[in-house]
């Protein structure tokens, strides 16, 4: 602790608590006033939660300071001060990032935050990965702070039944920042008694020992044993970098469809080596995007899965059902025109799309998968994937898939974005037509043309910026944004209806 | 309503002598009893909405000392109640969010600050500026100068707020004029103590009524040829007798400087900035922690009027002086610069131009001013290390920022989980991708989230219930019809009259999205004219109860709305055919969607307790949440862009081929089933699941479970890999 309070004329102690709305920062500060007032402290607590502020990134701050001798009343800051606070605790990860930003952690910070993430907005809707790196906020803590202590405060309140705030508190306690004793937390947190306040209790209790002694974890995940010998084999063949992808899908593909399928998938990968020396980077990809691609989510692929022995097992788990309650589950359905005649021979399909116009759909379906009749529904759907080979879905995408392939051979500097285009293609439904016109538009005006006429570096920008605007933004314009600014063609004008209203116009009217 | 009071409402009732422990708008109401207010209104807005908030949930101890509480329609009602104190001799207290508010409210100021008060008259108004404001346009002052309403500003610390509630009412009434103080969002609610009095019962009230009305006064009216009188009153009579009245009481304080060197410079400042002021110049060396200055200060806590004779025996004699004003215009600096200037006073006037013109006046905003100035004018040699101090901070930031390579993502509120209001959005996109882009107007409350992404709607943000007449123009030139998206909140504040009423006059075309919650939701959900009765609730137990009130449908249909429909929001299928259907419909007119469905934050406060004590009879109990299958979501986030609820989210793919994120439901979920509908309606993709896990099963319900898991078992495909 850098500041005692317990000297005279000294900056008062602060803390300052980033929180999120909605999340109970509210009575975690309730309970440091009232520890402060019962230890004798001068204090003041301030917060900025408007009434309502749902969800959004909030602040609580507090200072406190022996009352001074001379009677008067200390004069308290009502909001934190850039490289003047003592405490800081984050219930988020980013939060504290947040505060790292605003200069508030500094050499003479405790920063102690949760390591869990609710990840914001912006992050969730990118069509890829959006998500701000854990490592470097980890990083960035670990630089600025005087001390820094990070550990998931949302998961141990969950494990005992209780909201953050009471691990927000033990960890407080924990790292011995407190000018009380964790005794006396404890107690005003069990002031209005009953199992809430057990809980809280036992949460605080575990947060604090948490952050006394710090565990160490494994974070080592373990590859899946299943891949057999013959397959070992072949995928030694294979270039180092795409090994390991290649080990999970043959697993993946034998699943899917059956063993001559993930035979074809590394065929595929032999050749490509064959024909193109690709680098590291490019080659793992190309391995992990073909087995995805490989292996494509029809209908029969979603009734497997909605059918495997697992699920249910995880379903309970996740839904914390007791060993008595009884849990249904419905399956929300809506197919397609498109996916029905997807999975329907080549011919029928192709017949079908004819006489019913792409796009259109059905009603929904809520179709109970613990209930025998709709299991049983789903099982048999499954097991007509075995015919998948004849259907329509299939030709079409095993076609393209070559195209991609032979373009990755032959794409020399482009490769490492052409690798990346099959990430447009995913989804189900209007997604996923969306994502598929990107994909031939990208395919077919960029790609094909510079490997027609020999590429350039500036295919390489553009094809880059075309795929990064088509990933962060689906359904929004920054494609065309993008291929505007290039000069390039852009998507073709979609119909839209329009409505023609009556329109009565002088007096009276 | 949001948050319940009873341990605050205790509080309110403290006598002499005792302390008061709590929040800083709290200790204001309190202040307000301690008073003798024989009534209290207002309209709720952060960050004064508990002060109303914890005087309707009292209502039974302000009954027993004959308190009147009010709980107004909008701001103008709230304003137009201090009429009460024109002719009678009756205190009373008005609170609501400015500036926002006070523009409301500026109509009935004008009225009431013409004949003046014969009651002491406050109001209590929440300067909404700074972090965590939503309101940071024009300054409250401005309203205070145009009305000849006098201004306090208090330092914020419990005993000052409390001690200038109480002299606010003797001012308004020495000074027959209408008093507003002017409390910051954390002056609000900060968290300290002071020691009470007993609460005054009022001599007029609902408890003692006066027998008979005030006899006839023309000049009590603000109505010409009196109102010229009153125009010469307020500023050769109201205005001398509110300066003296501020200092024969000391309203304003001057904190003595204790250093010989800084005696030619003088510091002033609006009282809700004096603590910050004094902790910049703590950490520059100029004053100490407890308070102690060595600059003189004077703090004006009460900032209009100015008292001239006090700010010229501050100034004369002194080489220079730093006016600190938060916002703008300078007003207060402007006034001063002209007093001075006008009576020959040599002291250099400095303001804006060592502080910044706009923005919120910080710690660090303030230590770099007031450095500054010193700096400038004394040049002495201590502050070289305050200086670099401030480098400090500067290079600290720069460093964090170099950390953390970019700026972490915005985090803006939204919709809570499960909220009614979100789906409505979900249907918006979707007619919009089907029928390309059309005009929004937005409005004020919780559906301003639907500004912010994933859903990024709004073409215009006008004011409280001025959605539908914002687009008034607009429908006359664009081709694809109109939307207005507007509250049950801001139906009620005006847009019934501004929005409604006008288009229907005026033979409007377009569509209005009217959002039935049933409550004020953004402000801590307080209770409308249209809010579901209790026994509506009570008979609704999880469902939503406002499907049960018809005040909005029987207004419309009274003032002649012709196309008017309701659906409920969670079928978004059936609120997109809605908006379709109005978009597109061949005739003009309004067409008027009300979208129903009760706040989610009231549903669950009532629902908890009913599940818990049917969990605890050990009664059937079924429990619904939904979920995402891992397996067969390909990680491209299109529910969320349709979606935003903060329980569906992003995990990491437990597949080693899929490097990216995966949807996920996570705890918290309250099945409210807008991804499953989104994921229909959207024909986005058959991962959703809904869960129902039920507790307490009967025998026979319990052992079919069992046959058909036992069948299912058998059927279940082993995966074994090849």
């Amino acid at each position: 602790m850098s500041v005692d309070i317990q000297t005279g004329n000294t900056r008062p102690m602060s803390i300052l608590i980033a929180a999120l709305g909605g999340e109970g920062g509210g009575v975690l500060l309730g309970w440091l006033i009232e520890s402060a007032r019962a230890a004798g402290l001068a204090m003041q607590a301030t917060s900025v939660p408007g009434v309502a502020q749902r969800t959004g990134a909030t602040s609580y701050y507090l200072e406190m300071m022996a009352k001074p001798a001379s009677g008067k009343t200390p004069v308290f800051a009502l909001a934190p001060v850039a490289g003047q606070v003592d405490v800081v605790l984050a219930s988020e990860l980013l939060e504290s990032g947040r505060m790292i930003e605003r200069g508030f952690v500094s050499p003479a910070t405790t920063l102690i935050t949760s390591a869990s993430r609710v990840y914001t907005t912006a992050e969730k809707m990118h069509g890829g990965d959006g998500r701000f790196s854990d490592q470097r906020l980890h990083t960035a803590g670990q630089d600025m702070a005087g001390r820094y202590v990070a550990l998931d405060l949302q998961a141990l309140a969950q494990e005992h039944g209780t909201l953050i705030s009471a691990t927000l508190y033990g960890a407080l306690a924990g790292a011995g920042v407190l000018p009380w004793p964790a005794s006396l937390c404890e107690e005003i947190i069990g002031r209005d008694g009953g199992r809430r306040a057990q809980a809280s209790i036992a949460g605080f209790r575990a947060a604090c020992a948490a952050v006394a002694a710090p565990r160490l974890q494994q974070h080592l995940a373990a590859l899946q044993p299943a891949v057999q010998a013959v397959w070992l084999e072949r995928i030694a063949r294979l270039p180092t970098a795409m090994q390991i992808n290649a080990a999970h899908a043959v697993v993946r593909l034998s699943d899917y469809q059956d063993a001559a399928y993930a035979g074809q998938y590394l065929d595929r990968l032999a050749a490509l080596d064959l024909a193109v020396h690709l680098v590291p980077d490019v080659a793992a990809e190309a391995a992990r995007l073909l087995a995805l691609w490989m292996s494509y989510e029809d209908v029969f692929r979603v009734a497997d899965l909605k059918t495997a022995a697992p699920r249910f097992a995880r379903i309970r788990d996740e839904a914390h059902a007791g060993a008595d309650d009884i849990v249904t589950v419905t399956e929300h359905f809506k197919p397609g025109v498109d996916e029905i005649a997807a999975v329907l021979p080549k011919r029928l399909g192709r017949w079908l799309l004819t006489r019913v116009k792409p796009g259109t759909v059905g009603k929904g379906m809520h179709l109970p998968t613990s209930k025998v009749w709709g299991f049983t529904a789903l099982r048999l759907l499954a097991l007509f994937g075995r015919a998948r080979r004849r259907s329509l879905r299939y030709t079409e995408e095993q076609l393209a898939i070559d195209a991609w392939l032979k373009a990755l051979a032959e794409a020399h500097q482009l490769a490492p974005q052409v690798v990346r285009l099959p990430a447009l293609r995913r989804g189900y439904g209007d997604t996923h037509a969306r994502g598929l016109r990107n994909y031939r538009h990208l395919f077919d005006t960029l790609v094909q043309p510079a490997l027609a006429r020999g590429v350039t570096d500036a295919d390489v920008a553009v094809l880059k910026s075309a795929i990064d605007a088509a990933l962060a933004d689906p359904e929004g314009p920054a494609l065309n944004q993008a291929l505007e600014k290039a000069g390039m063609v852009k998507l073709p004008v979609t119909e839209k209806p329009i409505i023609w209203a009556t329109r009565q116009r002088g007096v009276g009217a | 309503m949001e948050r319940s009071f009873s341990k605050e409402i205790e509080s309110l009732r403290l006598g002499a002598g005792e302390v008061f422990e709590g929040e800083g708008i709290l200790a204001v109401t309190k202040a307000l009893l301690q008073s003798g207010v024989s009534y209290v209104g207002g309209y709720p807005g952060s960050p004064v909405s508990h002060l109303l908030d914890v005087m309707v949930q009292a209502r039974d101890y302000l009954d027993e000392l004959g308190v009147h509480v009010e709980a107004c329609g909008n701001e103008a009602s709230a304003a137009a109640m201090l009429a009460a104190s024109i002719m009678y001799p009756v205190r009373g207290a008005v609170t609501w969010k400015s500036i926002v508010g006070t523009n409301v409210a500026s109509d009935a100021l004008a009225n009431l600050s013409s004949p003046g008060v014969m009651g002491g008259a406050l109001i209590v108004v929440g300067e909404d500026y700074g972090e965590g404001a939503s309101v940071v346009q024009e300054r409250g002052q401005a309203f205070a100068m145009k009305s000849a309403v006098w201004l306090m500003d208090p330092r914020p610390d419990l005993p000052t707020m409390v001690r200038m509630v109480e002299h606010g009412f003797r001012m308004s009434e020495a000074s027959n004029t209408v008093v507003m103080m002017d409390l910051r969002i954390r002056a609000c609610h900060l968290n300290g103590s002071f020691i009470a009095s007993d609460n005054v019962a009022p001599k007029i009230s609902s408890r003692a009524l006066a027998s008979q009305p005030a006899g006839f006064d023309y000049s009590r009216l603000a109505h010409p040829p009196a109102t010229f009188a009153h125009e010469k009153l307020k500023y050769t009579a109201r205005m001398p007798a509110a300066q003296a009245y501020i200092e024969s009481a000391e309203l304003n304080e001057i904190i003595a400087g204790s250093d010989e060197a800084y005696r030619g410079i003088g510091l002033i400042v609006q009282g809700g900035l004096t603590n910050s002021l004094l902790r910049a110049m703590a950490l520059a060396g100029l004053a100490d922690f407890e308070g102690n200055s060595r600059i003189d200060i004077l703090v004006l806590n009460v900032v209009y009027p100015l008292v001239p004779d006090q700010l010229v025996r501050f100034c004369a004699d002194r080489q220079a002086v730093l006016m600190i004003e938060e916002g703008q215009p300078a007003f207060i600096e402007s006034e001063l610069g002209a007093l001075l200037h006008r009576q020959g006073i040599k002291a250099a006037l400095h303001g804006k131009d060592f502080l910044p013109m706009g923005g919120e006046y910080t710690v660090d905003v303030l230590r770099e001013g007031v450095v500054g100035f010193v700096a400038d004018v004394c040049s002495p040699a201590g502050l070289d290390e305050a200086r670099a101090a401030i480098d400090d901070v500067r290079a600290l930031v720069r460093k964090a920022g170099e950390s953390l390579g970019t700026m972490v993502p915005p985090r803006p509120p939204g919709f809570c989980i499960g909220c009614p209001e979100r789906p409505v959005f979900s249907a918006m996109k979707l007619v919009e991708r089907e029928l390309g882009r059309f005009h929004v107007s937005t409005d004020i409350g919780c559906h301003s989230f639907a500004t912010f992404p994933p859903f990024s709607f709004g073409n215009s943000i006008l004011g409280y219930g001025m959605s539908l007449a914002s687009s008034a123009a607009v429908n006359s030139f664009m081709l694809p019809r109109t939307v207005a998206v507007m509250g049950d909140g801001g139906f009620w504040h005006n847009g019934l009259l501004s929005g409604v009423g006008s288009s229907l006059f005026n033979r409007g075309d377009g569509v209005l999205i009217l959002l039935k919650n049933g409550y004020t939701a953004a402000t801590g959900t307080q209770e409308l004219v249209s809010t579901p009765t209790t026994g509506m609730r009570r008979i609704a137990e999880g469902a939503s109860a406002t499907s049960s009130d018809m005040t909005i449908e029987n207004t419309l249909r009274g003032l002649g709305v012709k196309w008017m429909t309701t659906v409920h929001n969670y079928q978004v299928d059936k609120v997109r055919s809605a908006l379709r259907d109005a978009l597109t419909a061949p005739e003009r007119g309004l067409k008027v969607i009300i979208a129903e469905g009760e706040c989610q934050l009231e549903r669950q406060r009532r629902l908890k307790p009913i599940m818990a004590e049917r969990l605890r009879q050990n009664l059937r109990v079924v429990r619904t949440r939904y979920g995402v299958d891992e397996d067969t979501c390909t990680g491209d986030h299109s529910c969320i862009r349709l979606s935003g609820c903060p329980t569906l989210t992003v995990a990491p793919s437990s597949d080693p081929l899929k490097t990216e994120p995966v949807a996920k439901v996570i705890d918290g979920c309250v099945g409210c089933g807008l991804c499953g509908e989104v994921a229909d309606a959207a024909v986005l993709c058959p991962s959703f699941y809904r869960v129902d896990v039920v507790s307490n099963a009967g025998w026979f319900e319990r052992l079919s479970d069992r046959l058909r898991r036992a069948v299912i078992l058998m059927m279940t495909s082993k995966k074994v890999a090849a």
